[in-house]
């Protein structure tokens, strides 16, 4: 008697909790991340535990250890700095302005660049820090 | 005679392309970031008035203490080089005291965030980051 051979069946392979997985890794890391630009040079922002949470929006300067500047990810001089503040000021009089400095620079850099913003009509300036060293 | 009718064929969708456009998009984000747990410290707040920072405007009868900050980080109150420890012990006392601080420019941003934490555990609310400017 000729025994039958069965017919092998390849077992479907379903993608879909793999689509699930990843849409779901997604989500999550566009959630949790804020796209932000990073500034052209080293910032090692203060360490501090008495920072509070930081809203989302708003513009970002920099300020580097040896005092170079730069706005969203530009390096620019003070002056077209402030020109472009002033420029942001005019699309939003409510503009947040976070500063990220390096915990080594100098103050004398620091100081009078929040009090020029502020004369500018910036309304809100917060200065950036890091409960964790990296 | 009878015209067999055709089966409709229906549009098979496949998903191949979705799950690596998703890839792709996933791999860029995990790849870009960079995660950094990042806090705030108010340097310029809404609706404040810098004429209000002159020393002398205190209208309220608190107290106004002047820390100095020197060019080495250094904080000074009431003529005593105090480590950020001690100072915040000296400020527990009067937490609703006013808190000028004054840093020196040579000192770093560390020196000043240092301080400013230091008030802030010592419960202090009236805290302003004062500076000497020359006159116009």
């Amino acid at each position: 008697m000729k025994l039958k051979r069965r017919k092998r069946t390849v077992p479907q392979e379903t993608i879909v909790s793999l689509i699930d997985v990843i849409f779901f890794l997604l989500v999550f890391f566009m959630m949790v991340g804020r796209m932000d630009a990073t500034a052209p040079f080293d910032v090692a922002p203060p360490i501090s535990l008495a920072g509070t949470d930081m809203p989302q929006g708003g513009t970002t300067i920099s300020v580097a250890e040896d005092g170079r500047l730069a706005l969203d990810g530009v390096e620019l001089a003070e002056a077209d700095l402030l020109d472009g503040i002033r420029s942001q000021l005019v699309n939003d009089p409510d503009l947040f302005v976070r500063i990220n400095a390096h915990g080594r620079a100098r103050l004398q850099k620091l100081l009078p660049l929040v009090s020029k913003l502020e004369r500018v009509g910036v309304p809100d300036v917060v200065l950036v820090v890091t409960p964790n060293p990296e | 005679m009878k015209i067999a009718r055709r089966q409709r064929n229906t549009a098979l969708i496949t998903l191949t392309p979705l799950v690596d456009v998703m890839l792709i998009l996933l791999v860029f984000f995990m790849v870009t970031s960079t995660y950094l747990d990042l806090d705030m410290m108010p340097m310029v707040e809404r609706g404040e008035n810098p004429d209000q920072i002159a020393p002398n405007s205190g209208t309220d009868g608190a107290t106004t203490l002047l820390i100095q900050v020197n060019a080495n980080g250094e904080a000074r109150l009431r003529g005593q080089t105090l480590t950020p420890a001690a100072l915040s012990e000296a400020l527990r006392a009067n937490p609703d005291a006013r808190v000028l601080i004054l840093p020196s420019g040579f000192a770093d941003v560390q020196s000043l965030v240092s301080v400013i934490e230091a008030a802030t555990a010592a419960g202090v609310t009236n805290l302003r980051v004062v500076r000497l400017e020359a006159a116009e």
